[in-house]
């Protein structure tokens, strides 16, 4: 039995692991399967940011000839394109794409995640992350104009001077514009927590700072001291 | 003509090399030359990509070259150039000699070789080109998936032929393979189609984790203790403190191990009962863990000389001293205290450096030290220095980068958790990653130097040959 | 042929030791907590909430002690020691052989 070829074969090695897919997927996997997964196509038809039409303001020619025109389809074919590019060029390994419930976070980022923020098509496999190089990403929806995005991929040193990201020129054409990739990746990443109530939440302050919203800044917490003084990202960069 | 008849009594024609029928000695030198290669590989594209942390990558805005890519050839190369062919080195020599039987086919090893190969270097085309899964150590193109997994069920047949035609009880090693040999093909199908085709979102995440872990847990490690097993006992010329005791460790790891993958995801989306479960499995581990130490260091009791005259000896047990460092270390960091602060770190980062080349690397490198000179019927390392130099500078850089990111990592988050602007962490991390770079490279030099000490032995093998051909003194030297 | 020495006198004690040094002190903290986890399920806490896991880690462990026992009585551990000789002397075995061929070879 333990000392037998077959016990171990199908005990520990069939049967152990059969165990833990019970146990570590299949119990996960029952607790979520009723919420049907949101493929693209749904995604956009809830609502399109109002930065992909930006694009399309600022850069008329390049977006006709990369998407055509605004509209859901060409939305969720960008949200497809963008995750393609941000999974391709392993975006996932320096940032998060989850708001844990400790360590202030929610104070950084804004409302910690929920398990339905991920049930859909670009969440598989999900992207939480593995490592925090630069910041976490899923509350990053209209915090920064598309303009600071383009200059930060052409060369994240001339917005952010300690920056460690590197240069992603292919990301533009020869004039300095935004190619497919370029918009497609930053209509993803401006897409990212846009499905929130209210958004971008800025460090410190909520959607539309503090006074907007007295009754519950912070789910009612009170706003640490620190916090209100210091400068807000959003701010910072623009 | 069985080989288990071989080993019971030496055939009167010296014609016969029974020895050679038994142990396919090219195949298991070629396997350990393509792991090495691979290590060569992942360890240039691991330092490149530590440059970007310094604002100093050699090839920026290069779309072939950007460093994010490079970093999957990095961990990719590791898991599965270097870590799984010298695992495959090491096994065509471990089971043939243990079972007396050898492995199912000669044309299959051989097939297995190329394809291995193969599936290795168009990984790592495919990630250069951005075809990259997002997972991660599944990274592997969705392409390359299949070819893969049916790769590893080859792999399982060629060597559990041999495993299940010995008779008498199995000794401790087997019982690693053979579950390894399960759980392998099992743990990839499990990470690479499920989590990509079926189960997206928080479950798909449980899967994910479930899969990081399985492969270390499920794949390197058991493969890993597996050789320790063999290994420690020939070279010492002892047989294992307790033979019982390796039982506890091994049905320990095997319920325990697969039971910890969301620990990889706490505080996460993923229901939190679950993330509990996963955590007091990861401590269980770690009493599972110290019976497999006491065992193998009440095997070194009496012979503790050996760590000084057996270079293979000092990889081994140094290993086994990181690796119950890095399960200590696994049992509180899982806590969900500690979570707080150092998730997302570069704690974790430092973790897995500890274990991927602290561990199972020095293993594997202690096993290619003391089967390279047998597979080439060599007497002599050119160099005996060198090999002490690859020593030192491996166990030193590994100690520094680990140290260091460690530290790196409480200062990151509790720079984060101090709300300080996102830019002070990434300064304050600066120093840290510039030590972690130089010690990146000590362990690059190690190797190269190492790498040099192969090729100039094996030249000098072949150059005595060819001046002595009836030279008798080929045989293996002493460990 | 390597010596193959019987359980020893010290060994025993010391494995005795070692067994008492960690299962006093884990079955301490396992049954203390136990109990801290009953009560705090029939007062219907929070905590009562990780029952599921429990639950299944103390069902498959007791199955796990259920087969260890009956495979004691049906005559398994007996000569556990045995495999780990039979190892060093098939090694020794194969080298002398290899050092033969080599030597008979042209």
């Amino acid at each position: 039995m333990f000392e037998s070829k077959s016990g171990i074969f199908l005990i520990a090695g069939l049967g152990f692991f059969a165990l833990s897919f019970v146990v570590m997927a299949v119990l996960p996997w029952m607790i979520y399967y009723k919420e049907p997964e949101q493929t693209v196509a749904m995604m956009a038809q809830k609502g399109m940011v109002p930065e992909f039409a930006d694009l399309a303001e600022r850069y008329p020619e390049q977006f006709k000839k990369h998407f055509g025109e605004v509209n859901y389809k060409t939305y969720a074919e960008a949200l497809q394109l963008g995750h393609d590019v941000y999974v391709a060029e392993a975006c996932w390994h320096c940032h998060s794409q989850f708001v844990r419930p400790v360590s202030n976070e929610d104070l950084r980022w804004g409302p910690v995640s929920h398990a339905l923020e991920y049930q859909n098509t670009l969440q598989r496999p999900v992207l939480f992350g593995t490592r925090r190089v630069g910041p976490d990403l899923i509350r990053e929806a209209a915090r920064r104009p598309n303009d600071w995005h383009v200059a930060h991929f052409y060369n994240p040193l001339s917005v952010q001077p300690t920056s460690v990201m590197p240069a992603y020129s292919w990301f533009l054409d020869e004039q300095g514009y935004p190619n497919k990739k370029g918009m497609a990746i930053i209509t993803y990443i401006q897409s990212l927590g846009s499905w929130l109530r209210e958004y971008p939440y800025f460090e410190g302050d909520g959607p539309l700072g503090p006074a907007a919203h007295p009754e519950q800044p912070y789910g009612g917490k009170p706003v640490p001291k620190q916090v209100v003084n210091a400068p807000t990202e959003g701010s910072r960069q623009s | 003509m069985t080989a288990l008849n071989v080993s019971m009594s030496p055939p009167a024609s010296s014609a016969v090399r029974p020895v050679d029928g038994l142990v396919d000695r090219k195949l298991a030198l070629w396997h350990l030359v393509a792991s090495l290669v691979f290590l060569g590989v992942a360890l240039l594209a691991g330092f490149s990509f530590s440059l970007q942390f310094l604002q100093k990558y050699p090839f920026p805005g290069i779309e072939l070259l950007s460093p994010g890519r490079w970093r999957l050839v990095h961990t990719n190369g590791v898991a599965y150039g270097f870590l799984a062919n010298a695992f495959l080195g090491c096994l065509y020599w471990a089971v043939p000699r243990l079972t007396g039987q050898p492995v199912y086919s000669r044309a299959l090893s051989w097939f297995i070789f190329w394809a291995w190969q193969a599936i290795v270097g168009v990984t790592a085309v495919g990630l250069i080109l951005g075809h990259a899964q997002a997972l991660e150590w599944g990274e592997t193109p969705t392409y390359v998936d299949p070819v893969a997994f049916l790769g590893l069920i080859l792999v399982a047949v060629n060597f559990l032929t041999p495993i299940f035609r010995a008779k008498g009880p199995m000794y401790v090693t087997l019982w690693y393979f053979i579950a390894a040999f399960v759980w392998t093909p099992l743990v990839y199908a499990m990470g690479n189609f499920l989590a990509q085709y079926l189960v997206g979102g928080a479950a798909g995440g449980a899967i994910g984790g479930l899969f990081i872990h399985d492969l270390v847990g499920l794949f390197v490690t058991p493969l890993g203790w597996g050789l320790m097993y063999y290994f420690v006992p020939i070279i010492l010329k002892k047989p294992m403190w307790s033979h019982g005791l390796s039982l506890v460790g091994f049905w320990g790891l095997a319920f325990f191990y697969p039971l910890t993958g969301i620990h990889h995801f706490l505080y996460s989306p993923i229901p939190l009962f679950l993330q509990h479960g996963a955590v007091i499995t990861t401590i269980a581990i770690e009493f599972v863990v110290t019976t497999v130490i006491i065992n193998f260091f009440g095997t070194l009791a009496g012979r503790g000389d050996a760590l000084r005259t057996s270079l293979p000896i000092r990889w081994f047990y140094t290993g086994m001293v990181f690796y119950f460092t890095t399960c200590l270390q696994c049992s509180f960091q899982t806590t969900l205290t500690f979570q707080r602060l150092i998730h997302f770190t570069d704690w974790v980062v430092g973790h897995a450096h500890l274990v991927m080349f602290g561990v199972f690397g020095f293993w594997l490198l202690g096993s290619i030290l003391y089967l390279f000179p047998r597979l080439i019927g060599a007497k002599a390392y050119y160099s005996d220095a060198l090999n002490s130099w690859h020593y030192w500078l491996s166990a030193l850089g590994t100690l520094i980068m680990f140290t260091d990111l460690l530290v790196a990592g409480v200062v990151q988050g509790n720079l984060w958790r101090n709300l300080a602007p996102w830019e002070e962490s990434l300064i304050a991390s600066m120093p840290f990653w510039l030590i972690r770079s130089v010690s990146g490279t000590m362990i690059i030099v190690g190797n190269f130097m190492f790498f040099w000490n192969l090729y100039k032995t094996w030249q000098m093998t072949v150059a005595s040959r060819q001046t002595q051909p009836a030279m008798p003194g080929t045989s293996p030297m002493p460990a | 042929m390597i010596a193959r020495p019987d359980e020893t006198r010290t060994k025993r004690i010391v494995i005795g030791c070692i067994a008492v040094a960690i299962l006093g002190p884990a079955s301490y903290g396992f049954f203390e907590k136990l109990y801290l986890f009953i009560l705090a399920v029939k007062k219907d806490q929070l905590a009562g909430f990780t029952i599921v896991p429990i639950a299944n880690y103390l069902i498959v462990t007791a199955g796990m002690v259920c087969l260890l026992l009956w495979a004691t009585r049906h005559g398994m551990f007996r000569n556990i020691e045995k495999p780990k000789y039979d190892m060093l002397e098939r090694e020794a075995e194969l080298d002398a052989l290899d050092e033969q061929t080599r030597k008979n070879e042209p």
